[in-house]
């Protein structure tokens, strides 16, 4: 039927068409890495493709190349002499040992919690869930002067410590009701069988059970893991000379003109490892960002 | 019989724990608190004390000469009545989260029925739409501020060139556009999120339903109006709750894209709260617009959810 291949074709184009906007930003920001300085600031015409692509940009915030040097050889003079650095290594460095040890640290606490809530009847359950729940829905904005305070006294302020620290928090409440829902989906049967052979709970927790949500675990972390390497706002207030990614990123913007070959090189390099992650766990995604209450 | 011996065994143990270490009691035990301790330690340590502390320094007045602070419980609270930026940042905030809530579900309901597709190339396609859900705020913030610069901005010379815009008003620089710049941002970055919900949501509809409307000849849009809709409700309010919450303490955009300018005119409540921080170091002011921010978010939620019986 012609008409309804028509159709097909008109959605197949529509479809295309809007994915395809939708990831224009995403290429014109990798484009724009790519880009020396005299195409991005290019008042006179847009400029797409009629560029010579440089790797000037990844040069300076990832290998730490000296920007006097590389400012000679490319014609990149913008900005030169300007207090701020670009070099990003140790920022990079930083973003992972947080993030890594954020997830490490959420799983390490949030699992447990997850299989007893999962397995375990008691009174005030249903509140304590809640009750956990609830903190996801708190405003970070709320604790973050008193967190300063804290930090402060006891020497956790500006340490990468207080960091891993303070997104485990954030973490916690998604993890652990992301992690119950694929304990819930586990029969209980199965610990009741494991329970008549003699094993003790720790033993059906960690050799029964936790093999069989290990996919479910290792998605929860992947989750975790992005949200603590894109994690803004709280970094921003605990931090001076420890600088995340996105915090990082934000300082190239300055008064007298923004290093935009710079922040697109560091900020393509921020998203690529996300992009990669996210892929491995599609499937999980919407039990994530839905707090687990949206089974799919 | 053997069985019932060791289950019997087991729970006596578990019970009494008698003749065993401690450490294996409590690996044995079937109370909770073992399991439940460390992530509750957690969250009281760095949730509820920090939040009981904002309290108390709410209470608080700073003298911003000797920097000293002496407890006046209603100091910080009345200011805020007589605070204009707050009324202004109370206003962005509303604005831009019902602004972005309505599009961000319009947008997302609309492409999840365009990829709701099984056939071939569509998972790729959904695969691509979920992109930009994991760019981090901060960065997707620089992308949109690179992409509306006023002179050499992608979207800007694209909006001049179709005479949609003007480059008397950079959109960003403009205090009545500067707003709905950010507001773009949050549309690319957060429709994908409507987008994987509603496609959960209709995965898991019945069939029957629309087959039944098929046969009674009813037309695509009358089924989407009577049907999907309907059947999509619960989770249509669920998505517009956890977006609504997120969306309601809005803070990386308008840091890296605007401050809060041009004047105060993209001030959120949280942006408020940040300013007075680092700029005033009034922390008692901050967190009395902090939970204020709080408040809100709480009693705009509970409304919601009371209106729309949204559950967990």
């Amino acid at each position: 039927m012609p008409t309804s291949l028509a159709r097909r074709l008109l959605r197949d184009a529509t479809a295309v068409a809007v994915v395809a906007i939708f990831m224009f930003p995403l290429f014109w920001w990798a484009l724009t890495s790519f880009k020396p300085t005299s195409a991005i600031f290019n008042k006179d015409e847009v400029v797409f493709f009629d560029f010579t692509p440089t790797l000037v940009n990844y040069q300076v915030t990832l290998l730490g190349k000296s920007r006097a040097e590389l400012a000679i050889d490319s014609g990149n003079t913008f900005g030169v002499g300007g207090g701020s650095t670009y070099d990003s290594r140790q920022t990079i460095v930083d973003s992972i040992v947080v993030a890594v040890g954020a997830t490490a640290l959420t799983i390490l606490l949030g699992v447990s919690a997850a299989y007893s809530l999962s397995r375990m009847r008691f009174r005030g359950r249903q509140a304590y869930l809640n009750w956990v729940l609830s903190q996801r829905f708190m405003p970070p904005i709320a604790i973050i002067v008193p967190i300063v305070f804290m930090f402060h006294y006891v020497g956790l302020r500006d340490t990468l410590l207080g960091l891993i620290l303070i997104d485990t928090l954030i973490n916690l409440p998604l993890a652990v009701l992301m992690m119950k829902s694929f304990f819930d989906d586990v029969p209980v049967e199965v610990d009741e069988a494991a329970m008549i052979d003699g094993a003790t709970r720790f033993q059906i927790f960690w050799k029964v059970v936790l093999p069989l949500v290990a996919g479910g675990v290792a998605a929860t972390a992947v989750l975790c893991f992005i949200f603590s390497w894109t994690e803004f706002l709280l970094s921003l207030f605990l931090t001076t000379s420890i600088r995340t990614l996105p915090v990082k990123i934000s300082t190239f913007v300055t008064s007298t003109g923004s290093e935009w070959g710079f922040i697109s090189a560091l900020g393509t390099s921020a998203i690529v490892p996300s992009f990669i992650f996210i892929l491995l766990v599609q499937k999980q995604l919407v039990r994530g960002l839905t707090l687990g209450s949206l089974k799919e | 019989m053997v069985e019932r011996a060791h289950i019997a065994e087991g729970a006596r143990r578990a019970v009494t724990g008698t003749g065993r270490p401690f450490l294996a009691r409590i690996l044995s035990s079937e109370h909770p608190f073992p399991w439940l301790f460390p992530i509750s330690a957690m969250l009281v340590l760095f949730g509820v004390y920090p939040l009981l502390y904002a309290i108390w320094l709410s209470l608080h007045k700073r003298n911003p000469v000797t920097r000293l602070s002496v407890f006046e419980p209603a100091w910080n609270w009345m200011k805020i009545f007589g605070d204009q930026r707050v009324w202004g940042a109370i206003g962005h905030t509303y604005l831009y989260t019902g602004c972005a809530i309505v599009i961000e579900l319009a947008l997302g309901l609309l492409i999840a029925l365009l990829l709701d597709s099984d056939r071939k190339g569509y998972g790729v396609l959904r695969a691509l739409m979920t992109l930009p859900l994991v760019v981090p705020p901060a960065v997707a913030g620089m992308m949109f501020l690179l992409m509306l610069d006023g002179s050499f901005g992608v979207l800007s010379r694209g909006l001049y060139a179709m005479g949609l815009w003007s480059p008397a008003h950079p959109i960003l620089a403009t205090s009545s556009s500067a707003l709905y710049g950010i507001l773009l941002t949050d549309i690319w970055q957060w429709t994908p999120f409507m987008v994987l919900i509603m496609m959960a949501g209709l995965r898991a509809l019945p069939k029957g339903p629309f087959e039944a409307a098929a046969i009674d000849g009813a037309t695509a849009v009358q089924a989407f109006f009577r049907l999907t809709l309907p059947m999509l409700s619960k989770i249509i309010a669920l998505a517009v709750l956890i977006r609504g919450v997120d969306l309601f303490r809005i803070y990386d955009y308008i840091k890296v894209m605007t401050e809060g300018g041009p004047g105060t005119s993209t001030e959120t409540l949280t942006a408020y709260a940040g300013a007075i921080y680092f700029k005033n170091a009034d922390f008692p002011y901050a967190s009395t617009v902090a939970l204020l921010t709080l408040i809100l978010v709480v009693a705009t939620s509970t409304l919601f959810m009371k209106i729309f019986r949204v559950r967990f």
